[in-house]
């Protein structure tokens, strides 16, 4: 296996930070990403909200290890690996459902909805050694396990910091998105899912990149300007909160748009936005400042892009996505995507919302395929390691500065790294925080 | 020629308006494939809310695609051709299938035709072929002119993991 420093060139001293493309491609490096970063860490799994009531249950992926998020008759929230421990089959198939009672389809051992195990099939008579009956037969619970404000997470190992302690400072970012109703955050029913031919980390990166929207999505903006133009004529089209962003434009020399970076690999993209009635929020922006001040306010009307290192993304901007990668192979990445939006919102607001994120976010949409299209010609491009060495990590290098700025201080947000400036900045080192967290998970694993 | 248009569209006319709607986009005919549409069409392909139920209330559950008027359509042909969309600019090669026609009467001398389809298409780019395949329900609209247009098709997609990419003369 490559070192460490064959991988990830960190010379910060003198201003070189360089990834190898063998990072994206390399079989063996997966291997080693799915066991020590998906299945060695905290996972995003759900929202609380996709299993409300007494015995609702639903399903994901920790890695490759199933799991099943389960609330018990007592509205106690647990996670589980989503296999019997008798033969290995999934007790609970489905992506979500309600049950008292989970019975193994195989061989019905039966499980309560707290993960106790109720009953084996023709236990007497199955001649049995003491040593079996002294085992437990209950459902193995997930060894790391947490809710921060309707987002659950999960570990499928032991060897993690509290849940708190890796959120850090970004349960501030997270409350930006819990606080826009008095109720919380929930999904909006029907998920989309897909696929591209190319490594997680192409997306892990493109949600932070301001640097590619006027490249890659010209014809999402000007598909804006064309129905601005017909909304006028036919009231049919609408409108989209993007238009009144500038961060992306290039043209704006104030400071615009900037990334902050936090320990263990999160990070957020900003721009800086303004309530319009485009906006889902617009009706509700007085009475998100009379609750939660100005600043709040100001920061929720802020495009953000939050990623949870390593499975999680909340994007708000042209509406309000919430984004899960799922790692199939190293050129290969499962989405799974939902619209999110505050409990309790109006029925045009929400209206709104969902047809900004069609348009925008889904693979059917007009946005997504000019990314997904751009990471499977990166896949591609990758293969040509003549010069291993990328240069897609060194914008804002010679800017970025420890800790926060005025922006952060007005939500008293305290990250290690920030970067803010006009909308032709465009930061870049926001990734360096994805791979020191990658070298950091990977300390002892391969040589430095 | 009203009283015509005002009885029953026949399997074989709703079939062939069908098969010539689906080989206007096999061939990126899109004016003519536009031309087939009412200004008001609803055009609407539902996301699944789990493993059995696709979603049904366009206002409060997503849908893949779900656009109100004709203009939207045309938006979207406008991207395709535009030179200015990634995922546009090496098309898709496609070939549609619809069959397992039904008509049934709708309302106001409209009618309703349910179908299966399967649409295979090839990626130039990346040398991979995929199907879609699902159903159909166009509703039908005479428009006094002796010609049926379409002012309503739902696309039930049954494989609805994507592939990367699902542009609208795909499915």
């Amino acid at each position: 296996m490559p070192s460490l420093s064959a991988l990830i060139d960190n010379r910060p001293d003198e201003g070189i930070f360089r990834i190898n493309r063998s990072l994206f491609d390399d079989p063996a490096i997966f291997e080693l990403e799915m066991r020590h970063i998906f299945e060695g860490g905290w996972l995003f799994l759900g929202l609380e909200s996709q299993a409300p009531g007494p015995h609702d249950y639903f399903t994901v992926n920790i890695g490759r290890v199933p799991a099943l998020v389960m609330r018990d008759g007592d509205g106690v929230l647990r996670g589980f690996v989503n296999s019997c421990p008798h033969k290995g089959a999934r007790i609970a198939p489905a992506s979500c459902g309600h049950a008292r009672q989970l019975i193994c389809p195989y061989h019905s051992w039966s499980f309560d909805s707290a993960g106790r195990n109720r009953a084996i099939k023709w236990k007497q008579g199955g001649a049995y050694t003491e040593a079996f009956d002294a085992d437990s037969h209950d459902l193995q619970p997930l060894p790391g396990f947490g809710v921060y404000r309707g987002f659950v997470f999960g570990s499928a190992s032991a060897d993690v910091p509290p849940l708190l302690d890796y959120l850090g400072e970004t349960t501030k970012l997270l409350d930006l998105v819990a606080d826009q109703s008095e109720e919380g955050v929930e999904l909006v029913p029907g998920g989309v899912t897909f696929t591209y031919e190319g490594n997680w980390k192409l997306q892990l990166e493109n949600c932070s990149d301001n640097y590619h929207f006027t490249s890659a999505h010209p014809s999402y903006i000007r598909l804006l300007e064309r129905r601005k133009a017909a909304e006028v004529a036919s009231g049919k089209s609408f409108t989209s909160s993007m238009e009144s962003q500038r961060h992306w434009s290039g043209e704006d020399d104030e400071i615009v748009a900037g990334t902050y970076s936090f320990p263990f690999g999160h990070v957020l993209n900003f721009g800086i936005g303004a309530p319009t009635p485009a906006s889902p929020l617009y009706d509700r922006a007085d009475s998100l400042a009379q609750r939660l001040g100005t600043a709040k306010r100001d920061w929720i009307f802020n495009m953000r892009n939050l990623t949870i290192f390593p499975n999680l993304q909340v994007a708000e901007n042209a509406s309000s996505q919430l984004r899960v990668i799922e790692p199939i192979s190293a050129s290969r990445t499962r989405m799974r995507t939902w619209c999110i939006g505050p409990k309790g919102e109006g029925a045009a607001a929400r209206r709104q919302r969902i047809r900004q994120y069609e348009d925008f976010f889904n693979p059917s949409g007009m946005a997504t395929p000019d990314d997904t299209v751009a990471y499977e010609d990166c896949q591609r491009g990758f293969a040509g390691k003549v010069q291993p060495w990328l240069q897609g990590y060194a914008r804002g290098m010679a800017m970025r500065r420890p800790g926060g700025n005025d922006l952060a201080d007005r939500i008293d947000l305290k990250p290690d790294w920030s970067i803010a400036g006009n909308s032709r900045l465009c930061d870049e080192t926001i990734y360096q925080s994805y791979y020191r967290e990658w070298a950091r998970r990977m300390a002892g694993v391969l040589a430095a | 020629m009203s009283a015509a248009v005002l009885t029953m569209l026949s399997r074989p006319e709703a079939e062939d308006l069908l098969f010539r709607e689906a080989r206007a986009l096999d061939e990126r005919r899109f004016a003519d494939w536009l031309a087939m549409f009412t200004e008001d069409v609803l055009f609407w392909m539902p996301a699944w809310r789990d493993e059995t139920r696709p979603t049904s209330d366009p206002d409060t559950e997503l849908s893949l695609i779900y656009y109100e008027g004709r203009a939207n359509l045309e938006d979207r042909v406008w991207r395709m051709g535009s030179g200015l969309s990634n995922a546009s600019a090496i098309p898709a090669r496609v070939s549609h299938l619809v069959g397992n026609v039904i008509v049934e009467p709708g309302e106001a001398g409209a009618a309703i035709v349910l179908s299966a389809f399967t649409a295979h298409h090839h990626d130039p780019r990346t040398d991979r072929s995929h199907v879609f395949f699902g159903h159909y329900r166009h509703v039908f609209r005479p428009d006094g002119d002796g010609r049926w247009l379409i002012a309503a098709k739902t696309i039930t997609l049954m494989n609805d993991c994507i592939p990367t990419v699902a542009d609208l003369y795909m499915l």
